[in-house]
This record gives C-alpha cells, sequence and structure tokens, in this order.
C-alpha cells in the first residue's frame, strides 16, 4: 500500500530543493543580526555542513528504497520505539508548519497588508496549500519547475542592477565576529535552509528514478545555495551595517534600486517571488507532515488528515508567537538548539543502528 | 471536508441507481431489439417497412417490374432530398428496366439478388442485408433500398447527396496567410479535406455513431504508427460510453469525454480549419470529426495550444515569437489588468509613482464607489455588451456600440459614476481578451475571479489566486498528457514551440508527451545555406 500513487523525476526533485533553499533568504535575514556583515561566511559554513549532514539523509533513504522515513524508523528500531521516534520526526513538521505559517501571516502583514488580521492571511495560504497537498506530490513538483526560475533571475537581477551601489569594503573586517557568534548564526542559517531538507525524507522515496536521489539533491542544494549566497553577498554589500537592524534587508536592498526612474520599485518582484518560495517550503512541510500522521495512523490515503492538520498548523501557530519579536527571538535562540537532535543526532544514530543491524540485507531476504 | 463526504456519499447513490437501471433495461431491450428479418414475399417486406418508415411524406417507394419473360416486382425506397435523382434513375433503374429488357434470353436469371448487384447495378457502393433495422437506418442516411420479390434480402445502394454549405473560409480562426478552406457540417466533406491534406497510406478514418436516437456519424482520424495506441483505445473506449439519445454538434462529445468536466478550461482542442487539423494529426494527435458540425475536436490538448496559430508556422520565425509573446501578455492583461488596478488603488498606492498617483486621485475624486464595485460593473457592463453584439441582427449592432461607446463609457464618466482610469482599464481588457480566442471564456471568469480577491485581499490575494490557478492547471491531464507540459513538467526540447516559434528546419522532433510514439519528424541539417565556394568553383 502506498499512500502517494504519483512519481517525480530526478530534475524534478532538484528544482524542489532548489526552491526550498532558496527560500531560506528572507528568514537567514534573522543571522544578520548576530554574525554581522560576515554572514556571507557563516553561510558558506553552514551550507558545507550542512551538506554533510544532508549525505546522511539520503544514505538513510538509500538504504530503504521506496520507504519514508516512518516505515524506515519502524524498520530500524522496531514497531513500538519506531514509533517514538517517528512522533518526534512528526513534531517536526507540524512546528516547521506553523513557524511558517506565522512567518507568511507576518511578512504578508508587515510589508503587503498592514491592517489585516493575521488569521485572515494565514488561513487563505494555508488553504492553498492544502489545496496542493491534495493534488500530491507530483503537482507540487511540477509547480516548482516554474518558480525556481523566476525567483533566481529576479535575485541575479537585482545584484546586477544594484551594483551601483554595492561597496565590498562592507566586508571588511573579515571575521570580526566572535566565534561563538559565528558558530551560532551558522547552526541558525543550518537549521533554516539546509537542514530542513530532512523533510524530503517523506518525499524521496516517490521518485520514480531512487538511485539519482544524491545527485539531484546535491545539486539542488548547490545551486539553491548559490542563489542564497548572491542574495546574502547583495544585501550586505548594498546595505552595509543597516542590514544588520532591518527587518528585511532584501526588500530593503531592493528598493534602493532606481535607474533612471523607470526601473525602480522591483521590491515588488521580490515580495512575489518570496510568497511563491514560502508557498513551496510550507507545502513541502504540510506533506510531509500529513504523509506521515496517515502512514503512523496507517492510514489508507492521506486525503482526511490534511484540512485537521492544516488547522492544528495555523492553531498551533498562533499559540505559539504573539510577536514578531517573540518569533525572531525562538527562532534565534530556540528552535536551532531544540530541532538539533532531530535533524542531526536521529538520523545519525538511525544510521548507526542500520548499519550494525545489517538491515537492508534482512530486508531483501524478507 | 462535509463538501468532500456529502460529494462522495451522492456518487455512489448514482452509481447503485446506474446498476440498478442497467440491470432493469438490459432485458428489455434484448425482447425488443431481436432483429426482424426479411421474408420472401415482396409484399410482406414493403408493408414491414412502411410499417417504420411509411407514414413519412418524404419516402418515395417506387414499384415496377423488369425482366420481360419473367415479370419480377420490385420496389425502390428512398428519401427524397437526400439522394441523387440522377444517379437513381441512370444508374439503377434504366439498367434494370430497360437494359435488362434489350439482353437476349441466354441473360442470367435476375430474381437472384446477387446476379443483379454484380451485374446490373452501376453504382459503387452496394451492400446487401436481410435485417429491418439496418436497412431503414440505411435509408435514413441517404441509401436507397431495392426489395426484389422472391429475395429475402435487400440491396442498400449508397445515393446520399444532400444540399449542403460549401467550403469557404472559417469565421472563426481567420488568418493572414495560409490556407482559407474551412470544415463544413458534411462529414464526408470534411474527411476529404483532412485526406487531401495528408496523403499517406497510414491515415486512419474510423467512424462509429453515436446517439441512440440522432445515430450521428463521428469519425476518429489518426495516422497508424504516429499516435499512441493506447490514445485511440482510450477515445474509442469513452466514445463508445457515451449512451445519450442525441449528437447534434462535437461540443456535445467535447464534453461527454472530457477529462475535468468541473474545470473552467477545457481539455479537447478544436480547430475550423482542415491545415491546423492535419498539423495536429501530423504531431501524434488524434482528431474527432462529427457530423454536422465544422468543429473538428482534437485530443489530447496542451494549455501552449491555445496560444499557437496556424499561421503561426507560415511565416517567418522572429515576428511570430515576439506575437507570441504578445499573447501570452495579453492574455495575463486580460485576466490580471482589473484586479491589478483594484490592488492598487485599494491597498498599495505607495507602489504607483507619485505624478501618476495625482492624476490618478484627480480622475478618481468624485466617485462614488469603491473600485471594487466599479471593477465588478464594468465587467458586467462589457460583458453585456459583448453577448449583445453576438447575438443582435448586424443593422442593430451599430446602434450597440454607440450606446455601448457612447453613453455608457464618455457619459459614465462625465457624470461621475465611473473614473476615467477604469475605462481605460476594462477597455483595454476586453481588447486584451480577443487575442487568445481559445482561453475567452477561461478568462472571462477568472477576471471575476481575481478581482475579488484583489478587492479583499490585496496583491496577496492576487498572488493566492495565481497559486490557486497554477496548482489546478498543473493537476490537469487531458487524455493523460500533462496540461502544462511543456512547462511543468519541463521538457527542454519541446520549449522551441511555446512562447517562440524555432524555425521549421530546427524543429526535429515532435513534442515529446504527444508524439513519443515516432519522435523524430524530419532529418537533421535542413538549414537552408547558399552552396559553398568550392562546390560552386568545381562546376
Amino acid at each position: 500500500m502506498r499512500l502517494e500513487r504519483g512519481e517525480i523525476s530526478s530534475s524534478q526533485l532538484m528544482f524542489l530543493i532548489s526552491c526550498f533553499i532558496q527560500g531560506g533568504l528572507y528568514p537567514s535575514s534573522l543571522a544578520y543580526s548576530i554574525s554581522k556583515h560576515d554572514t556571507w561566511l557563516a553561510l558558506i559554513a553552514a551550507f558545507i555542513i550542512g551538506v554533510f549532514i544532508v549525505l546522511i539523509y539520503i544514505a538513510l533513504a538509500n538504504k530503504f528504497p521506496g520507504k519514508n522515513i516512518i516505515e524506515i524508523n519502524d524498520l530500524i528500531y522496531g514497531p513500538y520505539f519506531g514509533k517514538l521516534v517517528s512522533l518526534q520526526y512528526i513534531y517536526f513538521f507540524i512546528i516547521s508548519l506553523s513557524g511558517y505559517f506565522w512567518f507568511i501571516g507576518d511578512f504578508v502583514l508587515t510589508f503587503i497588508m498592514p491592517e489585516t488580521p493575521i488569521i485572515v492571511i494565514m488561513t487563505m495560504f494555508a488553504f492553498i496549500c492544502a489545496w496542493a497537498v491534495r493534488k500530491g506530490i507530483e503537482v507540487i513538483a511540477r509547480l516548482c519547475v516554474i518558480f525556481v526560475f523566476l525567483p533566481g533571475i529576479i535575485i541575479l537581477l537585482t545584484f546586477a542592477l544594484l551594483l551601483k551601489n554595492m561597496e565590498f569594503t562592507n566586508f571588511l573586517p573579515v571575521f570580526e565576529v566572535p566565534l561563538e557568534d559565528f558558530i551560532q548564526s551558522t547552526n541558525i542559517i543550518m537549521h533554516i535552509s539546509v537542514c530542513e531538507v530532512l523533510a524530503f525524507l517523506m518525499v524521496i522515496p516517490y521518485m520514480n528514478k531512487p538511485k539519482q536521489a544524491r545527485r539531484s539533491v546535491l545539486l539542488g542544494i548547490i545551486g539553491g545555495g548559490l542563489i542564497l549566497l548572491t542574495g546574502t553577498i547583495r544585501n550586505i554589500a548594498a546595505l552595509g551595517p543597516l542590514s544588520e537592524i532591518v527587518t528585511s534587508p532584501s526588500l530593503l536592498a531592493v528598493s534602493l534600486i532606481n535607474i533612471g526612474k523607470i526601473i525602480s520599485r522591483l521590491e515588488v518582484l521580490v515580495s512575489m517571488a518570496q510568497i511563491l518560495l514560502l508557498f513551496i517550503i510550507t507545502s513541502v512541510f504540510y506533506y510531509a507532515a500529513v504523509l506521515s500522521v496517515a502512514q503512523i495512523t496507517k492510514l489508507q490515503s492521506y486525503l482526511p488528515v490534511v484540512i485537521p492538520i492544516g488547522i492544528i498548523g495555523i492553531f498551533l501557530s498562533l499559540i505559539s508567537y504573539d510577536s514578531r519579536m517573540q518569533f525572531s527571538y525562538s527562532t534565534m535562540y530556540i528552535t536551532p538548539l531544540l530541532s538539533m537532535h532531530i535533524y542531526i543526532a536521529i538520523p545519525l544514530i538511525s544510521l548507526i543502528v542500520a548499519k550494525l543491524r545489517k538491515l537492508p540485507q534482512r530486508n531483501e531476504r524478507n | 471536508m462535509l463538501h468532500y463526504l456529502i460529494k462522495k456519499s451522492k456518487f455512489l447513490m448514482l452509481l447503485s441507481q446506474n446498476a440498478l437501471e442497467r440491470n432493469k433495461q438490459e432485458p428489455s431491450q434484448d425482447d425488443q431489439n431481436t432483429p426482424a428479418n426479411l421474408s420472401q414475399s415482396l409484399k410482406t417486406n414493403l408493408d414491414l417497412i412502411k410499417g417504420v418508415i411509411g407514414n413519412n411524406y418524404d419516402v418515395v417507394i417506387r414499384e415496377f417490374s423488369f425482366d420481360r419473360q419473367r415479370q419480377v416486382s420490385a420496389s425502390l425506397i428512398y428519401l427524397s432530398g437526400m439522394t441523387d435523382p440522377t444517379i437513381i434513375n441512370e444508374s439503377i433503374l434504366k439498367p434494370l428496366m430497360f437494359e435488362s429488357r434489350l439482353s437476349s434470353d441466354s441473360a442470367p436469371k435476375l430474381d437472384d439478388i446477387e446476379m443483379i448487384r454484380t451485374t446490373m447495378l452501376s453504382v459503387g457502393e452496394v451492400s446487401k442485408s436481410a435485417n429491418i433495422d439496418e436497412i431503414v437506418d440505411s435509408c435514413l442516411s441517404g441509401s436507397t433500398i431495392l426489395l426484389v420479390n422472391n429475395c429475402h434480402e435487400a440491396l442498400m445502394i449508397m445515393t446520399a447527396d444532400w444540399k449542403s454549405r460549401s467550403v469557404d473560409e472559417p469565421k472563426t480562426e481567420s488568418v493572414v496567410r495560409g490556407p482559407r478552406e474551412g470544415f463544413t457540417e458534411n462529414l464526408l466533406t470534411n474527411t476529404t479535406l483532412l485526406r487531401r491534406k495528408i496523403k499517406n497510406s497510414d491515415l486512419t478514418i474510423e467512424s462509429i455513431k453515436i446517439g441512440q436516437r440522432t445515430k450521428t456519424s463521428v469519425n476518429i482520424a489518426y495516422i497508424k504508427g504516429l499516435a499512441n495506441p493506447l490514445l485511440i483505445e482510450e477515445i474509442k473506449r469513452r466514445l463508445n460510453d457515451i449512451k445519450t439519445d442525441s449528437i447534434l454538434e462535437s461540443g456535445y462529445i467535447e464534453q461527454f469525454i472530457e477529462d475535468a468536466p468541473f474545470s473552467i478550461f477545457s481539455t479537447v482542442a478544436n480547430t475550423e480549419k482542415p491545415d491546423s487539423a492535419a498539423a495536429k494529426i501530423l504531431e501524434g494527435r488524434a482528431a474527432i470529426l462529427t457530423d454536422g458540425s465544422p468543429f473538428t475536436l482534437t485530443i489530447p490538448m496542451l494549455l501552449i495550444e491555445s496560444f499557437q496559430c496556424s499561421d503561426d508556422y507560415y511565416s517567418r520565425p522572429y515576428f511570430v515569437s515576439f506575437i507570441r509573446m504578445i499573447r501570452y501578455l495579453a492574455y495575463a492583461i486580460s485576466i490580471l489588468a482589473p484586479a491589478t488596478y483594484v490592488a492598487l488603488t485599494t491597498f498599495h498606492q505607495e507602489l504607483i509613482p507619485t505624478a501618476l498617483l495625482f492624476s490618478m486621485a484627480a480622475a478618481q475624486e468624485g466617485v462614488p464607489f469603491p473600485a471594487l464595485v466599479e471593477a465588478m460593473g464594468m465587467g458586467v457592463v462589457f460583458e453585456i455588451l459583448r453577448e449583445a453584439g453576438v447575438r443582435l441582427p448586424r443593422p442593430v449592432g451599430q446602434a450597440v456600440s454607440i450606446v455601448g461607446a457612447l453613453v455608457i463609457g464618455q457619459s459614465a464618466v462625465t457624470a461621475g459614476l465611473i473614473g476615467a482610469p477604469m475605462v481605460i482599464v476594462v477597455a483595454l481588457t476586453a481588447v486584451a481578451s480577443f487575442v487568445v480566442p481559445a482561453q475567452t471564456d477561461s478568462g472571462g471568469i477568472l477576471r471575476i475571479f481575481f478581482v475579488v480577491l484583489a478587492g479583499f485581499l490585496g496583491g496577496f490575494g492576487i498572488m493566492i489566486g495565481l497559486i490557486g490557478l497554477l496548482i489546478h492547471l498543473a493537476s490537469l491531464r487531458s487524455f493523460g498528457t500533462p496540461y502544462l507540459s511543456p512547462l511543468a513538467p519541463l521538457s527542454v526540447s519541446d520549449l522551441k514551440d511555446s512562447f517562440i516559434r524555432a524555425p521549421l528546419w530546427a524543429m526535429i522532433t515532435r513534442p515529446r508527451t504527444i508524439g513519443w510514439h515516432d519522435l523524430k519528424r524530419q532529418e537533421f541539417r535542413l538549414k537552408p545555406s547558399p552552396p559553398l565556394e568550392e562546390d560552386t568553383q568545381s562546376k
């Protein structure tokens, strides 16, 4: 019994992950206030460490082809303890989902619609995500192909248009921030962008050529990471110390563009791209949460849990966060540490236990 | 959720009802349809056929006798108006009545129906049958029935010929360059037009009859070896499943076989031009021609087909590529322009350049309604004018355009009911919506949908609507082919015929999602170039 009937190709997975990583540009602005103008170095460090962590996920997925993480946990830890581990993942997916629901609400509230109640925005957005999730991962992956180019082109275009405003002295002196701040910033960026690839452990099993998973995941991370790096360098170079203070360095940097009064107000494009990317990220988390809940409760189809999980996600975000300050604080200082064991420790332990128990071989014999 | 449950339960109820009805119907149908066969006696046979169609005013029953020695009596039954009298007179009656007398005594016995068929009739298509239903059906579609005494079979002689519109230029798809001929209401003419374009033995035209009362002939045309056999099988299955009483136009068939009946996008394309139907067949699609309709359906359909036009391929590629992009832009304008205007004036005034903002504010001053109401009102007025323009008789049309343009446009602005910028936006939208005729109906609905979203949620609402639209489009399939291909799923080589139109010599492969059965269209290296210098010198 497979919960998902659709299949995605390796190139679609690549675009999906690339979208996913690019979407981290706006949330990663939280790290600016900690690592200041060295954020781009923290970004590179986060990606280098992150790629190794992602390799653990892929190794885990490749050991059990065609099985999602919930099934893998059952195989590795046995049916009872495995469920306990799976609950950790479900917690992570739902917490991330609610975080992104809050995030989109807050983003729209701050920059687009200041007077609208946040629950209206979140409900509309959750509704659209639920629709995409109901249509299955195949549709989300197809949409990515359309979405991935738009934000990438916008970032490259704005980079070129902002060259006039950039001062590369803004990067000097390099490595000024204390090491602990740098590590903390690296962890935040890792948590926000690279390690959320964990959600793809629910997607990789539905590839039509599972052997190419490693290649497409890594290509996606590299492609998305380069765009993210371009965006970060653009923000720091164009804004300088200002980038540590403002809520959204990307929007502010782009709003500086004014070429002959013809090309201006490009921040509209940036916020459009941001909404598209946040939609992809939220949908993937939504999908992972829904699919894992359906898997653990052994449902025939995941469709009945789509709406309930959405409602839970919205209310969880309304309960968890009161204001933007609180959200920033918890994303900067609490969740990166709190969910560290989920995205580093548990996958690593799973991989080691699977190696020790020589599991895939026994699986073959069965 | 609740909606979903209700839908599901309704569906289940319908299923069980259908099963019951089918069980009830099947035995009774079997009783009625036991084929009544002809007997030996001419008189009984005539009475039998008269009993079915005899009391019609256009049925002609001509009784005569031939073969001087034995005086075999016979009769012809045909519908006047649907048959060609010259064929009946010259090729049926004349040989039977005169030439049989001229022949000598050694002539074959003509009471054998097979002998008449092989030796006497000089008509191309003659078949025989003993089944009354079959005979009556063929008579109703224009055949002449020959009944001979002492024969338990009848001859059905194809004499169909009736008045029909001649081949002329289609009104809906006019082109600047390219053939002017269009399909007509006559099925035979249409298949001939197709065959004249594709002179290939692999072009297969299969016929089935749909509609229990109208018995409409429907032809499926495709190229064997090029179209996917599974597609043809699926089309036939869906066509055979249509158990309705009448098919009057190909639109009936479209609604019975489409994949997404609740979608605002049609997943079956239609065309009135033989050249564009032939081009689609040559890409691996199948065409469905319906008797009585000049509109030919082609399946599967992709969204980008709506933005392609047959004279794109007859003109040179640069300008065509430019025009293609203009078409996409026009479609975007036709669905998004009023919504963007509403969002900008209601929520995001800061995005409008300051000078423009002042002039817009001046124009909007004193307008009593919010932008959403204005846009909806003008949108409805425009749709009313358009519909009136379509339905009204020609001479009245001018009056409508004067009322529309002057009274509603000009006077509404001067009276201060509507701001002038809104009139400009709606007029632009109206013109843009005619650029892509295949998507005019979906555009009209989407426009209202986006205006409402923009009125309540501004730019964010438009984004939500766009994402929703893309989710819907990405999930659509037309006979198994993804509707958004070659864009999603991405097929880079097929982008050559989407936003741009590559030169014809560069279009080496057929679209991957449709013509995958035989991908190669032409040879490489077809790019024209002047002869090399070495070649000319050697000559």
